[in-house]
């Protein structure tokens, strides 16, 4: 079989292979073989454009005809001619099949059934790769190239996925691309013909190359570069690597009930939502036409990690169910309203989800007790797992008005005492100050906090955001203004106790999808976390801060508006939340912008507002690293240089001078009693003057006597100089130094060397010029020659320790069985 | 066995004033008689004074004679010129010893070496045995007739010319005797100036009989002492043996230079030295002598006899691939060559 002929064989295996990824996108396997059929086909029509002779824009067409011939066949539906030669008709069909494909994306969540539109679709994307692989591998002999469309099919799971992926399919992919530059290596190396060690015998395909070490070498400092360079990009950190080692209950969520009611509601909050597909967990039946979330967890406790749930008390579950919310019913409207809950398996939590406030349960056995002051359903032992009841509730509805009239809690009132407390961060101290100046009242105050999160002051919804309730990460929040639910609720409650107002955060469902007969599917997706801010004579009254575009049903309250909406819905105005308003039931597949959908959270750029977030310290950190490692080298020169003229001027200046009085070579010189200063200065001058050379691309031959040298020196660079007897003097100074009893005297050589090298500079020309400043080619070569000397010796060293691991391994040589 | 001394001990070094003084004055009266010639009259008189012996090798007619006898005429001491012939006997190099009725004793008559000067002209017409004959006065400076040692005096130099091309009937001198020549040197022809200036020079007569000498023996052997007083530093030592050290590793040659010739390398440079007005020694001195004192005593291998490299031409380029000596210990701080050489890849057997 001839190479090229082999080559496209292996670039359409190695396509198939590296679309591998796409498996983790759908649920069955019918796209591998339609795909499969259609790089066969591309592949044959390659092969057979090539046996023909055909040059590369012939064999491109031929792909191209191939892969419309094939797409035809699969996905034509009976449009096509023969089943087989598009028609208009069939690129219409092919039109909407794209489109069908779009809303498929959007509907769908992974892994998709086989549907039509996606199918085609990745028929279509692996029938280019491989065309584009070809061309790349066998048609211009670049398999290194063929990688970029590979890598283009990577891109599909990584980008439909928002947390970790099985890497095995990714390992196939990229067994695949190696499998090509193999090949091709293989191929190229034989057109020169065998291979051979130098032994006398050939080298079989399977034994490394004599070159293997180095190749050994360069894919090591490749791995660790692909591994060094994320690190240093900041983004970065909130990817996939920052997902190492928090354990922020991706692995966690719905294992069933644990312990006593405790439940990390954070964990779980952000692994459910990140958690691919979806999930009904709660159907709600409801004889309130406008109710708020379903609540389930309360965490009013702020410790070292941040915000976290206690251990709720309280009485078994009952008819009558204490009201300690401190809602004074009698001025504010409210509503009594009646409820069903039915419990899938996926929602198993030691707690159950009711509307606030509940005053009876029904239905449930004595497991369940209710805790009066967080106004949640718990139980030591019970799993909320396939649980049925109903419940009586009360659903207040507060205008800013009566808010306002919230008179400021005494600092010995227990809810005051226990629910603002907080830890002090000064940054956040002084965010809260800056927002709260001037407001009189409780409500106004909260307000202002509450306001701040909106999309103005460029705060994004991003499920990706670390997790992370501490002071710390609040800050971070604050910074980077890019969070989900758990991020906003708690910073919220965090700043709101920070202007000193009791404050927590709940844990429930988001209103969900309604059906017609009025059941309400609560699933994964409408899991959330907002705010609950104590009012005096009003009790704990809901703030949802989270971005209400991006909340699946999300219901803005007249006390709590939408600060994202067009305008402002005024205070009071409106009596009753309308149903309209809070028409933000979505379920699977809805509308609503899937919060899931990493797009949606990282629209537009981020924008610095108090602080420079860090990466832009790391970017100035990177330059400036940058630029100090730029300018090391003529740093290390001119250190270099500055030694040299000391080591004169203490020679001069330490050396006792006896006039003796020898003539040389017409330059009348001094000859010094102190030698060996002498010496040293003369060859620091010398030194410097080869440097100087160096640096501006002169040769320098070691084999070359300083005589011949400054000779060379003058008739090549310093024609007509006046540098020519200073230079003369430098080549005399370390002919002396080196070879006579009696060296020169060094007074002169400092002046010599300065003068010599702007005698050279000025004959050289600009670049060269510039290069001899900025990037010393003599110390650079001199760090080359270090780096060469003793990755020689560690390599000789390795050589020789590997020696001993071949000598075991050889029996095991897969060449000893081709042999 | 008894042992005839003569010739006078080598004291009173000059200062390197009067030496170049002397030295050029002796240059001055040679390039009356061959124009056009300084390096290589300098190289002769380096000889001299290195106390070593000359080999003039070049086709006829460039003065190859004329050289020998113009050196010869400059300095007042003894000169004998042997005509090397075929039918030549070693006893007329060395001498005889002839019976002497009246003293009813052998009495020994010096043969042609006894002089300061040996002019031997087309050495290599004469048989082996003669031209051994001349082996043990050139190194040993002593000539052994009838079991008695006659010394020879200071300075002592034999000059030999021999003639390249025309090799019918000759005796190409053998290893062994090349060896013994501090230098071989070729004239090579005049350029067209100087070949022109001749033509006026000899227009009425030979100006080499217009020839004095400039100075005498006693002088030679002060110029020998200020030579040998002469510095040579450890690392042009070093330099030295280095490059005679490569002759022997080079590839090309089959034969590298004797432990003599480095002995004698580093005389002709003390010399050279001397010439040039320096108290030291500078390894430029021993690379201008690599080819003139070593070339004629290395032999190259048949492959670069085959591809007509000359023993000049490897010799040179030997030079010019030897690091040269500084005094600082270990490798020249810009030696830019790796301190091992990189591995050959097919050195990695596996």
């Amino acid at each position: 079989m001839n190479s090229r002929r082999h080559l496209g064989l292996v670039a359409g295996a190695a396509t198939v292979l590296a679309s591998a990824p796409i498996s983790d996108i759908f649920a069955g396997w019918t796209w591998l073989f339609e795909g499969g059929l259609i790089v066969a086909m591309v592949t044959g029509a390659a092969l057979g454009a090539r046996s023909l002779r055909g040059r590369l824009w012939a064999q491109l067409l031929a792909m191209l005809g191939a892969l419309l011939i094939g797409l035809t066949w699969l996905f034509g539906n009976g449009t096509a001619i023969l089943g087989l030669i598009p028609t208009p008709d069939t690129f219409a069909e092919f039109g909407r099949l794209f489109a069908l494909a779009g809303e498929e994306v959007q509907k769908s969540y992974v892994p998709v059934p086989d549907l039509d539109g996606l199918l085609f679709v990745s028929a279509l994307g692996m029938g280019s790769v491989a065309i584009l692989v070809d061309v790349c591998a066998v048609g211009l002999r670049r398999p290194a190239l063929a990688g970029l469309p590979m890598l283009a099919i990577y891109s599909v799971p990584v980008a439909v996925y928002v947390d970790s992926l099985s890497p095995i399919p990714f390992i196939v992919g990229a067994i695949g691309f190696l499998w090509l530059l193999v090949s091709d290596n293989v191929d190229r190396v034989r057109r020169f013909g065998r291979r051979f060690t130098g032994e006398g015998r050939g080298v079989d395909v399977w034994e490394p190359s004599p070159l293997a070490s180095a190749g050994r070498r360069l894919a090591v400092v490749g791995v660790l570069v692909a591994v060094a360079l994320p690190l240093a990009v900041p983004a970065m950190s909130a990817g996939f690597l920052g997902d190492f080692g928090s354990g922020d209950g991706l692995g966690q969520a719905g294992k069933g009930p644990r312990g006593n009611g405790r439940v990390d509601l954070f964990a779980e909050l952000s692994g459910r939502l990140k958690q691919a597909g979806v999930q009904d967990m709660v159907k709600v039946t409801t004889n309130d036409p406008d109710p708020f979330y379903m609540r389930f967890g309360v965490a009013d406790q702020i410790s070292g990690g941040g915000f976290a749930s206690r251990q709720p008390t309280g009485q078994p579950v009952s008819d009558n169910l204490p009201d300690p919310s401190g809602l004074d019913l009698g001025s504010v409207r409210s509503q009594a309203a009646t409820a069903r809950v039915e419990i899938t398996e996926n929602f198993a939590m030691p707690l159950l989800p009711v509307y606030a406030a509940p005053t009876a349960v029904r239905g449930l056995d004595a497991a369940w007790s209710y805790d009066p002051s967080l106004q949640i359903l718990y139980s030591q032992r019970a799993n909320s797992a396939e649980q049925s009841y109903e419940f009586d509730y009360v659903r207040a509805d507060f205008t800013p008005d009566q808010l306002r009239t919230a008179p400021i809690m005494a600092a010995s009132d227990s809810n005051q005492r226990e629910f603002s407390r907080v830890p002090e961060v000064s940054e956040v101290r002084t965010l809260v100050d800056k927002l709260v100046e001037g407001k009189t009242n409780n409500y106004d105050r909260v307000r202002a906090l509450y306001d701040y999160f909106s999309a103005k002051n460029d705060f994004r919804y991003d499920v990706a955001a670390p997790a992370g309730t501490s002071g710390a990460a609040i800050v971070d929040f604050l910074n980077n203004k890019r969070g989900f639910c758990e991020q906003y609720a708690a910073a919220l409650a965090w700043m709101v106790r920070t202007a000193g107002i009791p404050a927590r955060v709940a844990f429930g469902f988001t209103l969900g999808s309604s059906s017609d007969n009025g059941v309400r599917t609560l699933t994964n997706r409408n899991l959330h976390a907002w705010t609950e801010v104590y009012f005096s004579g009003f009790g704990w009254v809901p703030f949802d801060a989270t971005p209400s575009t991006y909340v699946v049903g999300s219901a803005p309250t007249a006390w709590a508006p939408d600060v994202d909406a067009p305008e402002e819905v005024p205070g009071g105005a409106r009596p009753s939340l309308s149903p309209g308003a809070t028409d933000g039931s979505a379920g699977p597949g809805g509308p609503t912008r899937d919060p899931i959908d990493p797009d949606g959270g990282v629209a537009g750029p981020i924008t610095l507002d108090n602080e420079l977030p860090t990466w832009v310290w790391v970017a100035t950190g990177g330059v400036v690293l940058l630029l100090a490692l730029l300018i090391t080298p003529a740093l290390r020169r001119s250190m270099l240089r500055r030694r040299r003229g000391m080591r004169a001027a203490v020679a001069a200046s330490g050396g006792d001078f006896a006039d003796v009085g020898v003539s040389v070579a017409d330059l009348t010189m001094t000859v010094v009693t102190d030698t060996d200063a002498a010496r040293r200065q003369a060859h620091a001058a010398w030194d410097e003057l080869i440097d100087t050379m160096i640096d501006h691309r002169l040769v320098v031959d070691p084999a070359e006597t300083p005589r011949a040298t400054v000779e060379r020196l003058i008739s090549t660079a310093l024609p007509a100089s006046a540098a020519v007897e200073q230079a003369r003097l430098l080549g005399m100074a370390e002919e002396r130094a080196r070879y006579a009893p009696v060296p020169l005297a060094a007074d002169r050589l400092t002046p010599a060397v300065r003068a010599v090298r702007r005698a050279i500079a000025g004959e050289a020309d600009r670049g060269v010029r510039l290069t001899a400043m900025l990037m010393p080619p003599s110390v650079l070569l001199r760090w080359r020659n270090a780096a060469f000397n003793g990755f020689t010796t560690l390599s000789d060293r390795l050589a020789r320790l590997s020696g001993v691991g071949k000598r075991l391994l050889r029996p095991l040589r897969p060449g000893r069985l081709l042999r | 066995m008894t042992t005839q001394r003569s010739g006078g001990e080598l004291t009173d070094p000059m200062t390197v004033d009067e030496f170049r003084a002397t030295t050029n004055a002796i240059v001055a009266n040679i390039e009356q008689v061959i124009e056009g010639k300084t390096a290589t009259v300098r190289l002769a008189l380096a000889v001299l004074l290195a106390e070593g012996h000359l080999l003039i090798e070049d086709v006829p007619g460039v003065g190859k004679t004329k050289l020998a006898k113009a050196l010869a005429r400059s300095i007042d001491c003894s000169v004998r010129r042997i005509q090397f012939t075929p039918d030549l006997l070693p006893s007329d190099v060395t001498g005889v010893s002839v019976y002497n009725q009246e003293t009813r004793d052998f009495e020994f008559k010096p043969g042609a070496v006894f002089a300061n000067l040996v002019v031997g002209d087309e050495i290599n017409r004469a048989s082996p045995k003669t031209q051994s004959a001349l082996l043990e006065c050139m190194e040993e400076h002593q000539v052994t007739v009838d079991g008695v040692t006659y010394t020879m005096e200071i300075p002592f130099m034999v000059v030999a010319t021999q003639n390249p091309i025309e090799m019918e009937g000759t005796y190409p001198l053998p290893e062994a005797q090349r060896d013994r020549f501090t230098a071989r040197i070729a004239m090579g022809y005049p350029d067209a100036a100087a070949e022109y200036a001749m033509l006026d020079g000899y227009h009425s007569h030979d100006p080499l009989e217009d020839l004095t000498s400039v100075v005498d023996g006693g002088t030679v052997r002060r110029l020998i002492a200020t030579v040998r007083s002469v510095h040579v530093a450890e690392a042009v030592k070093r330099y030295a043996v280095e490059l005679v050290t490569a002759t022997r590793e080079a590839p090309e040659l089959r034969l590298g230079a004797s432990p003599r010739s480095t002995l004698q390398l580093l005389r002709t440079a003390k010399a050279v030295a001397a010439l040039d007005g320096r108290d030291y020694v500078v390894p430029d001195d021993l690379q201008t002598l690599a080819v003139p004192v070593l070339a004629h005593r290395v032999i190259p291998t048949a492959d670069a006899q085959l591809a007509r490299r000359t023993t000049d031409a490897i010799l040179s380029e030997l030079v010019h691939r030897l690091p040269v000596p500084h005094d600082r210990g270990g490798r020249s701080p810009y030696d830019t060559r790796p301190a091992t050489p990189p591995n050959s890849f097919y050195d990695r057997r596996g």
